[in-house]
């Protein structure tokens, strides 16, 4: 260690080290122009000339090369540095008067106009270029000529083949003299992101994108100018705990497991393959997934819908869905991406919002799919709210109009006519593909693909492969949307936890605590560690300032500032500092609790502290990140910050967990597909289940079906099913049995269950599985009810199950499809019909194959690869007509048969049709009712469906702990998703009763009883149920709260008025005490 | 607006239609009128929609369609051929329509009067001495003023 002073106050340096290093790290500023800290210094610009005093004499020594010693005395702003400065900046203002650094300096120090004659000039010869070059590895450009013809370049001044575009030099440059076209032979473009589809560059190092696990930056090989040319390694120089490793090579490690989860995904088909598009030509013709990019926050305009030709804000979009997907000409994508309308539609009113109102949007279209939950009234909202233009035509081509500036695209409008139209900008809704490698992946597993290309799964099993033990979610099964993918996941998890449930906990290791310290009636000792985040905080924020400060705090007996305080050492010198300094109390001042404030709960817990007695501020997010340009006050809001955590964590107390046991049974309420297999499962997984039915047998509405899309027998395939969990002894059946009361919560129901024969008997169970599913309604229209010949889709059902010989008679039969659905009284897609009508058609053409079959339609909703079927119906000579909601078919029962009329859009002209059978899918209406839902306090749809914990990220669960949900109750669906979501359900659940108990939150509202006044306010607003009004004892009519139902939001707490509620951990006395600090 | 009653029209036209060379993908049709978008024809006479031709076809209305003159007006171009997501040969299907007209006996007197050209000089355009001369100044050389080789074709 090497002790100098700089301007007077004593420092340290390590041997070896330059001046300007020491300077720096002790926030002392020299300006220099040729420094980085990568490269060997130089001297070449002059500009950190600093006085020296050596104790006899004074000398003038650049401070980037000039080694430091014991005792010297170094002076960093006095009159003769300023003059010497001063003179050095003049001379390079008098070379280079245009460039914008020079000018900045010069500002600084006072020069108007230099003295000394001027040159055009942007080079000043500092060599940084030439320094970083050679530091890569490649020597493209040097130093040529002598004195005053010294200038930077490559040799014999021709574009050099040996530089490899890395752009080094460029970057390193002060003044912008270094233009790489003049140098590289190569062109040299930008790494495109993979995250911003390549409509931005990235570095060599990165972090994929925000989310990516692990977020942790990686370096891309083929890029980094170490791996290309040998050198660099400038990234090792600024890691400050030197977690790179250039020799680090690939390795191949084995794992033995007992099952295996495919969910490699998807690709976006590149539209480059179809030259009509015109995609690579012109600019402003995107894909949806670069538009998407383009209409984020995070993306390559932070958000600015731009078109990327010009710069300007397009005032048309077009969106030409089925791009990829449909289509067998040119590509063979046969199959429906099940996703492009939907996002086409959400991207269609985002960029209104984005861009005003006045933004014109049409979606061009051949059938609009929005089959999801809530999609429909998203669809209609797009149109009549926000003016979003649907038209009915594919677009063959794009073209380019000359003199506009814009593209052109044909199409066909309602009245059949060919329109040119021109927009400034055309999104590519592009389907999904299987990437290559996914594919060879099945390969090498020895696993089916379909004829997409997607993985085989069987209906009744929808995340198995053909190989017991390997599972399958997400879009690698089939093109899907985010709720069916997350679906999907729980449903795989499942399968192998049924698989693997032998071995379940053998692998676990218990972890070891000690025991929490009582530190009750201790004077608070407060710890206070402040953290530099690498550079991050302490680039603006003064940390050993905030430290030393913190120190000065009332209690605060021990401080600490750390480069990473969540590193694993810090957490032991932590640990250590609670134990030898006594802390009961700690403060960390470092970034966010939503990521760090677990770990070092955990650190607390590892050194006998309760985990509450802790407090985490964010000096980073909320202060360093956002407070850059101004240090100073950034410095004082972080002293601010730590007072006000010193404050509150002082009359911080230990806070007790309750811990609640999980009540290891389960209770399925309904006796359909989805019922039985959750049932099925969560006895796979070793749970007891009682599973409810309310009519007399299982398998509800499966029991009139016929065939799945896929072929499959459903009527087999159920009895298999109720053969499996009625010689299941885990597995209670009640048949016959309604609730008739529930009580409870998550753990801990008790259900009340009576049979019809009157029997009345309290199950209690952890969890419970709504799976009460939907029915077909009763159509009211198209003569149903007044003849016989029209039925509903499980009648014809029925009839195919039993053999009807009479239907192969039929010569004529028709299908009338969104019979309820799809109308302003009930605005959902039903679904399931479109496939179902299809799949009834080709069944009757099976049965005779002269039958005339027609299909009156308004959008064919085949999504996925049940577009395969909607072809094969066409190709067996089945007709599509389409009509239009206000022009609805009309039905006539006469003696010779159903006269259907109804407008065919296409010819203008009306179509008669006489049918001996006429086939309605009437709309699916779920069956479920609102005291179920009050029994367990879920919340249901306007539509009478139950509403899950989130559309996209919890599709199977409730918001209310320990209720799960699938199968019809939540949406209408086909089979196979109702087996998935049953899945999916009973992956949740077991996720709970797996645990076996439960902790709560220390952090939850209590009840002073004298202060109460038993006004019963908070009863009526906690959503969760958790206070009640004492019915006895002394307190009786007063307020109590169940921890264990309580989440601590504190809607209580705000709302009482008597300030009888608290909530711990947020005491009034805290808060009072953190707003006196401000 | 007149009604079509599609129990009254010929079940077997698709199926003729398809037993020939370039008729066999007609049923994959979806209707998603990119032939018609894509068609020069008809985004200058709207008589004119393959797509409504195709669906036409498909419900079985033989005498309105060979009957018709619009079948005739298709300039064979391929643009919807090209174009079509399922692979329907449509220019191909409207040379068979034309050809399964002239069978039926419908064919425009337009067409007829060509044909007849055609047998005669084969050419539509029949050749003179004043083409020639011009061909002549334009330096190019003559060209036979009749065809006798074509007549020898057709017999």
């Amino acid at each position: 260690m090497v002790t100098f002073k700089i301007n007077d106050k004593e420092v340290q340096g390590e041997a070896g080290e330059f001046i300007l290093q020491v300077a720096r790290r002790y926030g002392i500023d020299i300006p220099t122009l040729c420094h980085h800290d990568a490269l060997e210094p130089a001297g070449m610009c002059r500009l950190c000339t600093v006085e020296l005093f050596d104790g006899r004499k004074t000398r003038f020594v650049t401070a980037c090369n000039y080694p430091v010693w014991e005792g010297m005395a170094v002076y960093t702003d006095t009159e003769a540095v300023h003059e010497g400065r001063k003179l050095i900046v003049e001379l390079l203002l008098a070379r280079c008067p245009e460039v914008p650094v020079i000018k900045e300096l010069a500002g600084q120090y006072g020069i108007d106009k230099p003295r000394f004659k001027g040159e055009q000039d942007d080079c000043i010869l500092c060599g940084l270029c030439v320094r970083i070059c050679e530091k890569m590895g490649n020597s493209a450009i040097a130093f040529s000529g002598r004195g005053v013809d010294m200038k930077v370049d490559t040799p014999f001044h021709v574009q050099s083949d040996v530089c490899m575009g890395c752009g080094a030099c460029a970057e390193v440059c002060p003044t912008g003299h270094i233009n790489l076209e003049d140098i590289s032979a190569q062109k040299v473009a930008p790494i495109p992101s993979e995250y911003d589809m390549g409509l931005k560059g990235r570095k060599p190092i990165y972090i994929p994108y925000a989310q990516a696990i692990p977020n942790t930056p990686a370096i891309d090989r083929d890029v980094c100018m170490h791996f290309r040319a040998g050198g660099c390694r400038v990234c090792t120089e600024f890691c400050g705990v030197r977690a790179i490793d250039h020799t680090e090579q690939d390795e191949t490690i084995e794992l033995n497991v007992g099952a295996i989860v495919l969910a490699p995904g998807f690709q976006p088909f590149d539209p480059s393959k179809n030259g009509a598009y015109a995609y690579q030509r012109y600019p402003d013709v995107v894909t949806a997934m670069e538009f998407e990019r383009l209409l984020s926050a995070s993306g390559p305009t932070q958000g600015h819908l731009i078109r990327p030709s010009n710069g300007q804000a397009p005032a048309k979009i077009a969106w030409l869905q089925c791009v990829g997907s449909r289509d067998i000409h040119s590509c063979d994508h046969g199959y429906c991406s099940s996703v492009c309308c939907m996002y086409a539609i959400k991207e269609a009113v985002i960029a209104k919002e984005h861009a005003g109102a006045d933004l014109e949007c049409a979606i061009f279209y051949m059938d609009m799919r929005t089959h999801g939950k809530d999609f429909e009234s998203y669809f209609n909202q797009a149109r009549d709210r926000h003016g979003v233009r649907f038209i009915r035509s594919r677009v063959p081509t794009i073209e380019w109009a000359e003199g506009q500036q814009a593209l052109t695209i044909p199409y066909t409008d309602a009245s059949n006519r060919v329109v040119r139209e021109t927009f400034d900008m055309v999104v590519l809704s592009v389907g999904m593909e299987t990437p290559p490698e996914a594919a060879r992946l099945a390969e090498t597993l020895g696993l089916n693909l379909t004829e997409g290309r997607f993985l085989e799964t069987p209906t009744f099993q929808p995340v198995s492969t053909s190989k017991e033990g390997i599972y399958v979610c997400g879009a690698f099964a089939g093109p899907k949307d985010i709720p069916q993918s997350v679906i999907e996941a729980s449903s795989a998890s499942a399968e192998a936890g049924a698989l693997l449930n032998d071995a379940r906990g053998t692998l676990t290791v218990a972890e070891e605590i000690p025991r929490e310290r009582d530190v009750t009636g201790e004077r608070p000792r407060i710890g206070v560690f402040v953290c530099h985040c690498g550079i991050n905080i302490s680039g603006v924020v003064d940390v050993p300032r905030v430290r030393d400060y913190a120190a000065s705090l009332p209690y605060v007996e021990y401080v600490a500032d750390n480069l990473y305080s969540c590193s694993q050492d810090t957490q032991e010198i932590v640990k250590e500092a609670i134990q030898e300094h006594r802390l009961n109390r700690v403060v960390v001042a470092a970034c966010t609790p939503k990521t760090h404030e677990p770990l070092f709960q955990d650190t607390l817990k590892e050194a006998g502290l309760n985990k509450y007695l802790f407090e985490l501020t964010n000096i980073r997010n909320q202060d360093a990140w956002v407070h850059k340009d101004h240090q100073d006050m950034a410095t004082e809001k972080a002293r601010d910050l730590v007072r006000m955590a010193v404050a509150r964590v002082a009359l911080m107390e230990p806070l007790e967990e309750y811990a609640l046991d999980i009540h290891q049974k389960s209770l399925v309420v309904g006796g359909g597909i989805a019922g039985i297999t959750a049932a099925k499962n969560l006895a796979d997984q070793g749970y007891a289940v009682c599973l409810l039915e309310r009519s007399a047998d299982l398998g509800g509405q499966a029991r009139s079906l016929f065939r799945t899309w896929k072929g499959e027998d459903i009527q087999a395939r159920l009895n298999d099913l109720i053969d499996a969990v009625t010689s299941n002894p885990l597995i209670d059946i009640r048949v016959d049995s309604r609730i008739f009361a529930a009580e409870g919560f998550v753990g801990n129901f008790k259900t009340t269950i009576v049979s019809d024969n009157g029997r009345e008997e309290t199950v209690e169970h952890g969890v419970t599985l709504i799976a009460t599913g939907a029915m077909e309604s009763e159509p009211r229209e198209y003569a149903y009810g007044d003849d016989p010949r029209v039925v509903t889709h499980t009648e014809l059902d029925q009839r195919f199950i039993a053999q009807d010989p009479s239907l192969k008679e039929i010569q004529t039969a028709a299908f009338i499809q969104c019979v309820g659905s799809r109308e302003p009284q009930r605005p959902y897609c039903s679904r399931v019909c479109c496939t179902h009508s299809i799949e009834s058609a080709l069944h009757l053409k099976e049965l005779n194959p002269d039958m005339r079959i027609f299909i009156l339609y308004r959008d064919i909703r085949t999504y996925g690869e049940r577009e395969y079927l909607y072809r094969e119906a066409r190709k067996a000579g089945i007709l599509f007509i389409p009509f239009s909601v206000d022009q609805k078919p009309h039905v006539e029962a006469t003696e010779a048969g159903l006269r259907i009329t109804v407008l065919d859009p296409l010819l203008g002209e009306e179509i008669a049709i006489t049918a001996e059978l006429l086939s309605l899918a009437s709309a699916i209406v779920p069956s479920g009712d609102e005291t179920l839902a009050r029994f367990f306090k879920v919340p249901m749809d306007g539509d009478g469906f139950f509403v899950e914990a989130h559309a996209k990220l919890g599709p199977s669960e409730f918001a209310t702990d320990g209720v799960f949900l699938c199968g019809m109750a939540h949406y209408p669906k086909p089979i196979d998703e109702s087996v998935a979501q049953a899945l999916a359900a009973a992956s949740r659940a077991v996720t709970l009763l797996s645990r076996q108990l439960i902790r709560m939150s220390g952090m939850v509202a209590h009840v002073n009883p004298a202060l109460c006044s038993g006004c019963g306010v908070c009863v009526d607003i906690c959503p969760y149920g958790a206070p009640a009004l004492l019915a006895e004892g002394p307190f009786s009519g007063r307020a109590e709260i169940n921890p264990v139902l309580c989440k601590g939001c504190g809607l209580c707490v705000s709302s009482c008025r008597s300030g009888a509620l608290n909530l711990r951990g947020f005491g009034e006395d805290q808060i009072m005490a953190m707003i006196n600090e401000i | 607006m007149t009604t079509i009653d599609l129990n009254k029209v010929d079940p077997y036209f698709v199926r003729d239609l398809m037993n020939q060379p370039g008729g066999e993908e007609i049923e994959a049709c979806f209707s998603c009128r990119t032939c018609a978008a894509s068609c020069p024809i008809a985004a200058i006479n709207d008589r004119f929609n393959p797509t409504r031709i195709i669906r036409m076809t498909l419900y079985g209305m033989k005498k309105e369609i060979l009957s018709s003159d619009f079948i005739w007006l298709c300039s064979s171009c391929y643009a919807c051929q090209e174009r079509c997501p399922q692979g329907v040969s449509i220019t191909d299907i409207m040379t068979l329509l034309k050809n399964m007209a002239v069978k039926e006996g419908y064919t425009p007197s337009g067409i007829k009067a060509q044909m007849d050209l055609i047998k005669g000089n084969g050419r539509i355009y029949p050749l003179d001495d004043f083409d020639n001369k011009k061909r002549g100044k334009a330096g190019l050389p003559p060209l036979p003023t009749s065809c006798e080789v074509v007549k020898d074709l057709f017999s």
